[in-house]
């Protein structure tokens, strides 16, 4: 039994953002890179549920963990692999780079062909440019089923089955049976994903951490990356500030609560 | 002018007058694909995207070079199959636009949040075949209903397998109730910046001040500091309540869309940039931990002159 997990570096979602010069995306000299939360949530889950079939005395499945970026993503990598998954795939390769998420699905989906993984779970959306479709993506070309937004996973390896709850809109869930192989995106918020000790991170260092490019991963540069985005973000801007709103001088808290409540009494809603 | 073809379903579901909207700003030319759940079978997102495929796939003898743009809402059922259907029709993909327009020259602008809503981008497909979702809560004013000549039913694809790619075992709610956000008429909602469990009371403290139900943000309900039947957004509860305070809420798109709908909306964030500030009426740029005791003094100081 083999479970990838796909996680994408992002910059942290506490990092002050500048727009870049050429107006087209985010200045990325000055940043924080991080684990997108979601995808975080989709290793720990691979890791419970590989502890959960140790417990009831089954072989642990073997972890792989997938990211595709520039050099600086095998610190996500190494991360995840302190964290207790056992070898890493990285995709880096000029060509790679630039792509959106069906590009990056295309490249993914080539890389977890090759390692035949019985279950692959991903986020459920990146922090950074959250379309929320590379997971989808992957599901379709490999043509397995998949569901999005998953708040609960149970494996049965013996089976070969799953058995998963999905959210849906306005506090309702969903239960469904799918069979392996699948591909999960998982939600936030579905566990609690534990930190790094300082034995997972000295034994990191000493685990697998494989590097592919487009040949080694057999993927046509031409529809990868850049070349292979059907988008292009032609300009980023900040969001309008207040529609309008009321904007209270927060320098004393004292005074600034006591401006507010005139104001929701001027607004008769106290 | 491209050709568009809205998705919708026989129940009307959300989204439906957004993705109309949508539509009349590209054009106008719109016909609708119609999913039909009793032709169709029950809904798993490779059945909807191969059958939605099926349909606009074949074509309609037109100009070759011409778009085609196919919407659907961005929902928690459209968002699941809508980027399978764009791989399979070759097509770009983009998610839960806000806006969209046509170039003089015919090219196609669609806007999006990025960086949980920090940011905006303006963004250009590629390719002629566009599939994008359009966010519930965008785009006001409601498109015109298609002519019933334009509706084409979606049917269950012929070479589509009997086998069910994920069987529905049920339905249940998320959470256990107790909390009542839906009826409430004061909701003082605790954020990512309260800071930690511990420091929940803070909230809780102005929300008793203000006889308030006690929200959540969802990053406060995954880190456990709250339950999940506090939670206020898409995916948990939307809210109109006469006054929300938002305390320590950043605002992703899934919270405002939550509870943008509020008769009055107070915000406090020490983040100037929080976009919580784009739907506000009275905001507060100061640490809430200064803020909200002073409010909740004040308040019990005025009830009891009262």
């Amino acid at each position: 039994m083999r479970i990838g997990v796909c996680i994408k570096q992002v910059p942290d979602t506490d990092s002050h953002l500048r727009i870049a010069d050429s107006g087209r995306g985010v200045d990325d000299s000055n940043l924080n890179w991080v684990i997108s939360s979601c995808d975080l949530c989709a290793l720990e889950e691979a890791l419970l549920l590989a502890e959960a079939e140790v417990a009831r005395g089954a072989e642990r499945p073997e972890l792989v963990v997938f990211s595709l970026g520039p050099a600086r993503v095998e610190e996500a990598l190494r991360k995840a692999l302190a964290l207790g998954v056992d070898r890493a795939l990285h995709l880096v390769d000029e060509a790679l780079q630039g792509g959106d998420a069906i590009a990056d699905g295309r490249a993914l989906a080539a890389a977890l062909a090759g390692e035949r993984c019985d279950l692959v779970l991903t986020g459920a959306q990146s922090d950074d440019l959250g379309q929320a479709a590379t997971p989808a993506v992957i599901a379709a070309i490999l043509s397995c089923p998949y569901a999005w937004l998953v708040m609960a996973v149970e494996l049965d390896s013996r089976s070969k089955s799953l058995r998963i709850v999905r959210e849906l809109e306005g506090g309702m869930n969903e239960v469904l049976g799918l069979e392996l192989p699948a591909l999960l995106a998982i939600q936030a918020g579905i566990n609690r994903p534990r930190f790094a000790s300082l034995r997972g991170t000295l034994q990191a260092r000493k685990k697998p951490l494989r590097r592919e490019d487009c040949s080694g991963l057999g993927v046509d540069p031409g529809l990868v990356g850049a070349a292979g985005a059907g988008i292009e973000i032609e300009a980023v801007s900040l969001p309008p500030a207040g529609a309008g709103g009321v904007v209270i001088d927060g320098a004393s808290a004292e005074a600034a609560a006591g401006e507010l409540i005139a104001h929701l009494e001027r607004e008769a809603v106290l | 002018m491209p050709a568009v073809w809205l998705v919708e379903d026989t129940r009307g579901g959300p989204g439906t007058q957004e993705v109309r909207a949508c539509g009349r700003a590209l054009g106008g030319n719109c016909r609708v694909a119609l999913l039909e759940e009793e032709r169709l079978g029950p809904y798993a997102p490779g059945l909807y995207a191969e059958a939605l495929h099926a349909l606009i796939a074949q074509g309609d003898g037109e100009d070759p070079e011409r778009p085609i743009v196919v919407l659907l809402p961005h929902t928690y059922q459209s968002a699941e199959y809508a980027p399978r259907l764009a791989v399979r029709l070759g097509a770009a993909y983009i998610a839960s636009v806000s806006g969209a327009s046509l170039d003089d020259d015919g090219g196609l602008r669609f806007r999006r949040s990025i960086f949980q809503a920090r940011l905006r981008a303006d963004v250009r497909p590629k390719k002629r075949t566009v599939v994008a979702t359009v966010q519930v809560g965008a785009f006001g004013g409601a498109g015109p209903a298609p002519s019933p000549h334009d509706v084409f039913e979606v049917g269950r694809p012929a070479d589509i397998e009997e086998h069910q790619e994920r069987e529905i075992l049920g339905r249940e709610a998320a959470s256990g109730g107790g909390v009542d956000l839906a009826s409430a008429e004061r909701i003082v909602t605790a954020g990512r910046g309260v800071g930690g469990p511990d420091e929940v009371s803070v909230a809780a403290d102005l929300a008793a001040a203000l006889d308030a139900e006690l929200g959540a943000s969802r990053p406060v309900v995954d880190n456990g500091w709250l339950p999940r039947e506090h939670q206020v957004g898409s995916s948990g509860h939307i809210v109109t309540p006469n006054l929300y305070v938002a305390l320590g809420v950043s605002g992703s798109i899934q919270h405002l869309m939550g509870m943008s709908g509020s008769r009055i909306i107070v915000a406090i964030n020490k983040d100037p940039e929080a976009p919580i500030f784009s739907v506000a009426h009275y905001g507060i740029v100061a640490d809430l931990h200064d803020v909200a005791p002073a409010l909740t003094r004040l308040l019990k100081a005025r009830r009891q002159s009262a």
